[in-house]
Formats: structure tokens, sequence, C-alpha cells
């Protein structure tokens, strides 16, 4: 309820901030409010492999962070997404993934007290061929640790994404959860649970419309 | 004759301090005097209230009418002792992990450790005299790793019947037989002993063909002479072999592959000692000492895929060593003491299991023992190292009594120890075929080798600290114990014990890199600055001639202390339940994994005249840190946890006069499982035991 109530808040927050934003192009200091997205599935788990593996179709579910929304896989060649998920991988729209002008960073620290982007920060952009990525791939690279003993994907505190959109604007995301309801999976939980309640998003971000690097 | 006397008067003295539950229950077969003296804690012959560390004894007696079989039942049921559970069941002592302890049995350590830790199931108490626990880092007469403490295992073959039998059964088929025999004569004696355990091992996970404990067959047999060559010359054999069949399911995920096999482990562990012992005078004695030890592992398994795994282990350790006991001085005591051990490890896990890995020591001590006055005693002692591997390392130490009066003993001990790094952590070159491909690669040829594997285009990503690979450091530990004695009267006694210890240079394997395919890389870094303190309160009371209450508390805190100061400097982040990070405080901080703040263990007794004994012992450890689940890789209030534990055992019995001994007895009465962080604790089990004694006719 409460949760629900602060979205609520938070959503109006932006609605003022865009309406105000619209209204008066004089206006620069704009709150830029946080708004979550809550279980975005990506390229869920279909069953498991006889080499143990989880299995999956191997789709990447595309979002807008500018229209808070998922964007068809068809448009996956146009500068509609900003970022792409597919199970613990991040890519943005830029390189070998799209025609945007796209790219990200890591930025280790705190989510609300990334106030402005610093000026010597990095985008990097994503090159399938090389393998190298803005968002690192791997656990311990960028956003996630897997633990091999009890095969659970966990968010690192204090990491947020860094993201230049599409249109080359920019907005910041905290990874919040991986797991299906936002309800991090015990240790102890069933083979079943840890497979098919995976690689479902729990995110907060905040886009900043303005262009600037200021949140 | 003399000596007699002199046992009968320790023994009194013992007793009269009262340090280990007594009762008056088979007194001619337990020769309570010989459980007076205490060997480890000075490595030489002293009554327990004369020692200027602490030590805990157990004594046969207490062995068996705890139904205990193995080395791991009885030590789970000691003050600040835990068990682990990866690699076989290693004890914690302290805080301080499985490789900080020395398991020695009659003074000659034992090898053969996976991953550090030494499985303490290989070790039958059948034929125990009793058990020594020293705590602390003054025990480093046995060698300078003993950081945390030293465990001895003391069978003696001048005392009791000449032939015991023993059997045992239990839940899930576990059957144990024992069979031991002595021959004295007048300046001969012998002592053999004969135990087989087998178990069908259990299953606590529901709907799961894979088995915890799986079937095992052990067989064990020590003999032991004793051999008076004369009134001043002694000669002393003992040895010990051990043959366990291990059957194997095992099930092994990593990076989200689950990987089934099935197989069978031969391990095959030999100890063989000798010793000349002679007196030259009533002040000056002499040993000579030698020991040779093997421990072969050899683990045959197949991958449901088919694909075979073959996992070999064989480590050597030979000693030569002289000990020289010289009583300067009525008040003044010194020990003189110079070896050499030869150790090689051969294994399948190092580039080739042909090549013996080998590591030569050196080694001299000396310990100087003052009697200042009736109430003081100081005692100093150094060992020095000289390490083929490594450079030479002095390990200090100083320890004192003080005894205010009756009532009141202090006792003050500060030591300094190293450890050298290990064989494993110098050569491994390890590939688990069996868990998703994941190497590691001991630090002395890490850069060597994935610089070969980096060159055929096989590495993905190389971590930063793989750039930082240099030969290891020791480790080097600091510790500090200090206990107050309490007599309260003579039912009752309490004592207090604080201690410290401060590690540094800890190795600890960490990830250097991947491989193209994502499979992890790792080897070993000095990294770590560790602390483990706390205090212990044990005491006990004796309501009547029949029934007492015994009990211990430790209090644990564990850390490490450049992850403290990261989260001091505002730079470890944590979540909160909705995923938000947030700055991570001190006090969320729960320390290293796998340490309990608290253990409690109460034990209540029941001895009758008749011969009928009962008792309850209940063993509680609150949780533990077991996963770091928000990257953070520090552990804290929000990570995930074992859940803290209660364990109830229970056993009751006779002894009747003519030898015969039955025993009935529950173990985990409350059934309290808990499948993935302590495999080995089955469920409720039963068991019953029969035991003769012939008597000796010389009553």
């Amino acid at each position: 309820m409460k949760k629900n109530l602060t979205k609520i808040a938070m959503g109006l927050g932006l609605c003022i901030a865009l309406v105000a934003c619209s209204k008066d192009e004089e206006t620069i200091v704009v709150p830029v409010s946080a708004v979550t997205v809550k279980d975005l599935a990506a390229d869920t788990v279909t069953g498991l492999g006889v080499d143990g593996r989880p299995q999956s179709a191997g789709t990447t579910t595309y979002y807008s962070l500018v229209d808070n929304k998922v964007i068809a896989s068809t448009d996956a060649a146009s500068t509609k997404w900003d970022i792409a998920f597919s199970s613990t991988k991040i890519l943005v729209n830029s390189g070998t993934s799209g025609p945007g002008l796209g790219g990200a960073f890591v930025y280790v620290g705190l989510f609300d007290a990334l106030k402005s982007i610093p000026a010597d920060s990095n985008f990097a952009t994503d090159n399938a061929n090389a393998a190298s990525f803005a968002i690192p791939f791997g656990s311990g690279k960028a956003w996630y640790t897997y633990d091999g003993l009890t095969t659970l994907v966990s968010p690192i505190a204090g990491r947020v994404l860094v993201i230049r959109t599409a249109t080359g604007k920019f907005a910041k995301i905290e990874i919040l959860n991986y797991y299906k309801g936002g309800v991090t999976l015990p240790a102890t939980a069933s083979v079943n649970d840890k497979l098919f309640k995976q690689r479902y998003y729990t995110f907060r971000y905040a886009y900043q419309p303005n262009g600037s690097k200021t949140f | 004759m003399k000596k007699t006397s002199y046992f009968i008067f320790l023994w009194v003295l013992l007793h009269s301090a009262n340090l280990s539950a007594q009762s008056p229950f088979v007194k001619d077969t337990l020769d309570a005097s010989g459980d007076s003296v205490v060997v480890t804690a000075t490595r030489t012959e002293r009554k327990l209230s004369n020692l200027t560390v602490p030590v805990t004894i157990i004594n046969a007696k207490t062995i068996q009418q705890n139904g205990s079989l193995r080395l791991t039942d009885i030590l789970k049921e000691q003050t600040g002792l835990n068990l682990t559970s990866g690699f076989g069941a290693g004890i914690q002592l302290q805080g301080l992990n499985p490789d900080y302890t020395i398991i020695l049995i009659n003074g000659e350590p034992l090898v053969g450790r996976t991953a550090g830790v030494l499985d303490l199931n290989r070790i039958a108490l059948g034929n125990i005299k009793k058990i020594e626990i020293v705590k602390g880092p003054s025990s480093s007469l046995y060698g300078s790793e003993a950081m945390a403490g030293v465990i001895n295992i003391i069978t003696d073959a001048t005392m009791g019947a000449p032939l015991t039998v023993g059997l045992r059964y239990g839940t899930y088929n576990t059957v144990d037989a024992n069979l031991e025999t002595k021959l004295q004569t007048k300046n001969f004696q012998y002592q053999g002993f004969i135990n087989s355990y087998n178990t069908d091992g259990y299953s606590i996970r529901p709907n799961s063909n894979s088995r915890v404990t799986t079937p095992i067959d052990r067989y064990s047999t020590t003999q032991q002479i004793k051999w008076d060559l004369s009134s001043k010359t002694n000669f002393v054999l003992n040895t010990r072999y051990t043959n366990e069949q291990i059957q194997n399911e095992i099930a092994v995920a990593n990076n989200g592959v689950t990987i089934y096999s099935i197989g069978k482990e031969d391990i095959n562990d030999l100890n063989a000692s000798a010793s000349l012992n002679h007196r030259f005078s009533k002040n000056l004695k002499t040993s000579l000492r030698t020991y040779t030890t093997t421990y072969d592992a050899v683990q045959n398994l197949l991958t449901i895929n088919g694909l075979p795994y073959r996992d070999v282990l064989n480590h050597n350790f030979k000693r030569i060593e002289n000990q020289t006991d010289w009583d300067l001085h009525k008040n003044v005591q010194a020990v003189f003491g110079i070896g050499k051990v030869w150790e090689g490890v051969k294994s399948s896990r190092y580039d080739s299991e042909k090549i013996r890995k080998q590591n030569d020591i050196q080694y001299a001590f000396t310990q100087w023992e003052w009697k200042a006055s009736e109430k003081f005693t100081l005692i100093g002692g150094v060992r020095f190292d000289q390490n083929t591997q490594f450079a030479s390392a002095y390990s200090p130490k100083l320890s004192m009594l003080y005894k205010l009066n009756p009532k009141h003993q202090f006792r003050l001990s500060i030591g300094q120890g190293f450890k050298a790094p290990d064989f494993r952590q110098l050569f491994l070159d390890f590939t688990n075929a069996a868990a998703g491909s994941y190497s590691v690669f001991g630090s002395a040829q890490a850069q060597q080798v994935i610089a070969k594997l980096d060159a055929l285009g096989q590495i993905g990503i190389l971590f930063p600290n793989y750039y930082s690979l240099k030969a290891l450091k020791p480790e080097y530990s600091n510790g500090m114990h200090f206990t107050w004695d309490w007599k309260i009267n003579t039912s009752s006694n309490v004592s207090l014990q604080l201690f410290r210890n401060d590690i540094k240079n800890l190795i600890e394997s960490q990830q250097v890199g991947t491989y193209i395919s994502g499979a992890q890389i790792f080897s070993y870094l000095n990294i770590g600055r560790a602390f483990t303190t706390g205090f212990e309160v044990e005491g006990q009371h004796r309501f009547n001639s029949n029934w007492s209450l015994n009990g211990g508390y430790q209090y644990l805190r564990t850390g490490d202390k450049d992850q403290i100061a990261a989260i001091k400097s505002g730079t470890v982040y944590t979540k909160n339940s909705q995923g938000y990070s947030r700055l991570m405080k001190l006090n969320e901080y729960v320390g290293l994994p796998n340490t309990s703040t608290h253990k409690l263990q109460v034990k209540l007794n029941y001895n009758s005249s008749k011969g009928y004994y009962f008792n309850l012992r209940a063993i509680y450890r609150s949780k533990w840190a077991v996963n770091n689940n928000n990257g953070n890789e520090v552990f804290d209030n929000g990570d995930v946890f074992a859940d803290g534990y209660v364990a109830v055992n229970s056993a009751a019995g006779k002894a009747f006069k003519n030898g015969l001994g039955i025993q009935v007895g529950i173990d985990n009465i409350s059934n309290y499982i808990d499948a993935t962080n302590l495999p080995n604790l089955p469920g409720r089990t039963f068991y019953t035991s029969i035991k003769y004694q012939l008597q000796k006719n010389n009553k």
C-alpha cells in the first residue's frame, strides 16, 4: 500500500516535472523523481537443459526510459529504446546493440547521492564483436554477483548504472532485484523457484529529460 | 615404587581441584592417577594445576559415557569448539579455521588435509585414555602453525583391562566394533586396538537420492609398545593404520550447472613413531623421537555424462627430534629441542601427480620455567623454524601462573606464531571438471600457467589482482589469553577466559580472472588482516555424590580489519529490504563467515555407586553467516545466515561389577536438521552398545 502510494507520488512528481518543463523552459532546478519498474521479464526460463543449465528462448526485452514502457523487439533497430535486458545481460542502444546515441558506465556509490554526472565520465558503448559492453557482463563486474553454491544472483549494493539514452540524454538506474515480485530468494529456496522466478528485474531510475547531467 | 607414590600424590591434588568430572564409578579399571598429568601444554609432564596455560582434559570415562565414537563427537560438545563441514569435519577453535589447530596422536601430528581441513572422523576413540586441548598460541612447541591450539589424543598401554571388547549398533545400520588387548609384564607393556565402523549413511534431503553422508567403512588399528630397557631407559613404539572406503554420490553446482557424479574414495592413513627415552639423573633426561606418516587418498568418480574424474593426494611427513629436559635448579627447569622435518606431497591437483613437492624444515625450540615462588610461575619459550621454501622465523611465547590463594588462580599467556603457505596454496593446478570447470592455481606458478593459457587464447578476462600475484608470505599471528580460575567450594568451580588473536597476511583464495567460457580462475593472495576475540566461561557444580552439572559458554567476535577500515571510511554499501543501496554501518558488520557469536553447552550427569549413569547434553550455537547476498563482499545483517540451533544428546548405561557394560543413547533428540549448513548433523539417531572388560584378578 505504502509502496504504491510512493509510486503514485513519484509518478505524479514526474508528471508535474514534465508539465513544469514544457510550460517554462527557464526553470533549471527541476527535481527529477525516480520511478520504479517492477518484474520486467528478461528472457525468463522455460526449463532445465540436460547439461544442467537453465533453458530459455534467448529473447531480449527492450525498454524506453523516456516513456517508461517496454518496446516491441521489432523496434530493436530503432532509437525507441534506451536499455535492453536478457537474463543478467544489460545492453544500451549503442554500437552493435542499436543505432542510438546510447552509452553507459557503472558508478560506485549511492543512487540518491549521484546528483550530477562527473564531467570527466567516460560513457562506453556496446561492442559484441570484441565481447565488450558498456555494462560489462558477468558476476562481480557491473551490477550483480552470482553465487555458485546457492545459484542465486544478487545485485551489488552501491552500484548505479549511468545511462546515456538513445537520444543522448541522461538517466541513472539502480537494479533492486532479479527475482519475481522483487523478493530475494532464500538460499534454501527450491530448485524450481530458483529456476522460474529469476530474470524478473525490479529497478528504479531517474531520467533527466532536459539533456543536462544533473538529477 | 617412588613413581607410583608421585602419581598418587598428583591424583589427590587433581581430585581436590576437581577439574574434570570424577566419580567413584569403575575406579578399578579407570586408573585415575594417570589422568592427572598433562603433557601437551609444556611438552613435559606437569600437574594440571601447575600449568601456565589453559588446558581442557577429556578423560576416557567422559568419552565412554557420552557414547562418543569419533573425535568429532566429543569435540563438538566442548566450549569454544565448533565443527566445520566443508572437506570433512574440521574443528574451529576460538573462531580460527581448522588449519590453525594441530591434531596430535601421542604427540605426533596427523597429516592429510584437504583445503586445510583434517577430517576428524578419521579418528576412532575406543582406546583413548584422554584428550588434551590446549588453547592459545603458547602451544607453539608443536609447530609454529598451532596458532589456535593443539589437540592431543593420548593412548596409554600402562593401564586398564587386559581385554576389552565392545559392540555398538545404531540408526542407519551403523555398526561400531572394538577390540582392545593389553599385555603387561614387569618391564613390557603392549596395547593393541582394532576398530571397525560401518554405516549406510543417511539422506536428510527429502525426495533426494543424494545422501549427505554416504556409506562408509572404516577400519583402524593401533599398536603401542612400551619397553623398559633398564630402570633409566625405555622405548616406546606406536603405530596406527586407518583405511576408509567412502561411497560418493556427489552433486556439485557451479555457474548454474549441476553435475552429478558417483564413485568411491579410498583413504589409507599410516602413522608410526618410535622414541627412546633415557634419564641420566634426577635432573636430566632426554628423548630421541622419530615419526613417519603417510596419508594416501584416491577418489574415483564418474560424472553423469560419463566423464571420469580422479583425485589423488599422497602426503608424507617424516620427523626426527631430540628433546632434553634439564632441571638446572630446584626452581628452574629447561627444555631444549632440535629436529628436522621432511614433508612431501604428490597430487593429481598439482601439475604432475608423479612429482613430489618437497619442503624441509629444521627447527629448534627451548622453554624455560621458573618457579619464582609458591605463588608465581613464569614460562618463556621460543621456537625457530628454518623452512626451505620460506624465510626463517621465530615464534616466541611467554606465560605465567599466579596462585593468589587456594581458591583463585590467574594465568596469562602471550605468543606469536606463523603459518607458512601450504602445498596447495603454492602448487595447486586444479581444474574441477565435476563442477563447471573452474580452475585454481597455486601462487608459485599461477602467473606462469595463466600467461601460457592466455597465449593459447583461452583466457577471457584478467582481474587487477592477477597482476599483484607474487610469492606468498607466511601468515603471522599474535595471541593473548587470560584465565581466572575460581574454586568456589569443594563442589563448585568456575573459570573465565579472555582471548584475542590477530592474524596478518591471511592467505585467501580469490578469483583472478576467467576463461573465455566464463569459468572462474582462482589463486591465492596474502590479503587479509583478521582478528578473533571473546571470552569463555566454564563452570561445574556437584549437587551430591550422584548428580553434577557442568557447562560452558563462549562469546566470540571476529572480523577482517581491512573490511572494518573500509566500512569506517564509508565505501561499503548494503541494501535495504526494497533493494535500495545505502551506506553500511559498522554495527551491521558480523565479521568472518562461519563464526557464531554465542555457543553454549550444558551437561547434566548422574553416576551411582552401583554403576548406573545417565547424562543429558545440550549444545546451542547461534546463527552464522554463510553467504553474501548483496555483493559487497562483507558479511552484514542482510546476508544469508544459517539458523542458530540446539542439539540435545543423551546416554544412559550401567557398568556391572563383572566388567560388563551396557549403554543406550539418543543423539539429536529434537531431530534438528539443516541439510545445507549442517551436513554432519543427521536427524535423531538411536544406538545401543555392549562392552566387556576382562577383569584383572589381582584384587
